[in-house]
């Protein structure tokens, strides 16, 4: 029995590419990742948000209106909804003014419990080291 | 001698990342270690049959074949990437599997080493 | 930790590398990256090289764009794909791109 913990940094806006979806989408797939592995195995992801990247975790978005898709706001609180640790660097939000009123912290709407966690790069940096394997997107 | 799992993300046609990709694979598995290749997103063009080669554009198809054929490289497309873009199971190139994205990180939990290259 | 990281582009992914701290450091410099390595903007060299790190620059890619390591900064070491794979598994134990 054996845990690998990955690490999902997104540092990329959100729509004009695909990278945030994927990495949250792929992130998410480690719910189901069991059937390829030994009983008892497991990935863990960690998911980070940092750069450019905080605006991922803006409130109120309307992808689903305009252009049928699935925002990242619903996957943000699927992430939640299954549990998974979301980090979202605090300078970067404060760099760019962002209040936490403006963001998805939580996926209470949908019947989620775990929230999303506002902290200071270094916490961010201390979650690299730790992890097993470090993805950017 | 290691596992290295690669997942990308970039377009076959227009941008060198994927050929990048490929290269390390063949680099990689000529040096005795295995490969786990995962291509996602635009990536998935990669996987598909028919391809013409062009000088003007990549074209991996052979290489692709070559290191199937070491027995040390298993690549694999994302499957919903794949049918959103219009490839369907019979388009898939000779030696490619289709999975859903958990297959990728089941890769990792083994992997000795992960390199995941993000869009263009 | 033992990071290696893989530096796609010339103006963008900077503000990354300059915030990532690591015991070790190694960056490859790939793609269109290897300006990093070769050319000076308004006479400088580029400032990721003031970084505390191990620089390497893939030669397939410098040839590619018209270079060579004599156009190389004298501290990045000219490597090819199977060096490359060496770095990765013997010196870095994660590799990142951006």
């Amino acid at each position: 029995m054996a845990t690998r913990r990955l690490a999902f940094v997104i540092r990329s806006l959100p729509y004009k590419t695909e990278a945030s979806r994927l990495a949250l989408t792929h992130a998410i797939a480690s719910q189901t990742v069991e059937i390829y592995l030994e009983d008892g195995d497991l990935v863990e992801p960690v998911v980070c948000f940092i750069g450019d990247g905080v605006m991922n975790c803006l409130k109120n978005q309307q992808a689903m209106k305009n252009y049928g898709l699935t925002s990242i706001e619903q996957h943000m609180k699927n992430s939640l909804l299954l549990d998974l640790k979301v980090l979202i660097c605090k300078e970067d939000l404060d760099k760019f003014g962002i209040k936490e009123d403006a963001l998805i912290m939580d996926a209470e709407d949908i019947g989620g419990e775990t929230k999303a966690q506002i902290v200071p790069y270094s916490e961010i940096q201390k979650e690299m080291e730790a992890v097993d394997h470090l993805q950017f997107f | 001698m290691g596992k290295l799992t690669i997942g990308c993300f970039s377009s076959l046609v227009g941008s060198l990342s994927l050929d990048f990709a490929v290269k390390l694979s063949e680099a990689a598995v000529k040096k005795g270690h295995s490969v786990d290749f995962w291509v996602s997103s635009n990536a998935t063009m990669l996987s598909k049959k028919g391809q013409r080669a062009f000088k003007d554009y990549s074209a991996l198809a052979k290489t692709l074949q070559e290191l199937f054929a070491t027995g040390k490289f298993q690549a694999t497309a994302c499957e919903a990437c794949a049918e959103a873009r219009g490839y369907g199971k019979e388009d898939t190139m000779e030696g490619w599997k289709r999975h859903s994205m958990d297959w990728y990180l089941a890769s990792t939990f083994s992997a000795d080493r992960v390199l995941l290259i993000g869009g263009d | 930790m033992k990071l290696g990281v893989f530096m796609s582009d010339f103006k963008t992914g900077s503000d990354v590398l300059n915030r990532l701290s690591a015991e070790k450091l190694g960056i490859i410099l790939v793609g269109n990256g290897i300006y990093h390595a070769t050319v000076k903007d308004t006479g400088k060299a580029s400032s990721i090289l003031d970084k505390s790190a191990n620089f390497y620059v893939l030669a397939e890619d410098l040839e590619s764009r018209g270079f060579n390591s004599s156009n190389v900064d004298s501290r990045v070491k000219v490597v090819t794909y199977g060096d490359v794979v060496d770095l990765m598994f013997n010196d870095y134990e994660k590799v990142i791109w951006i």
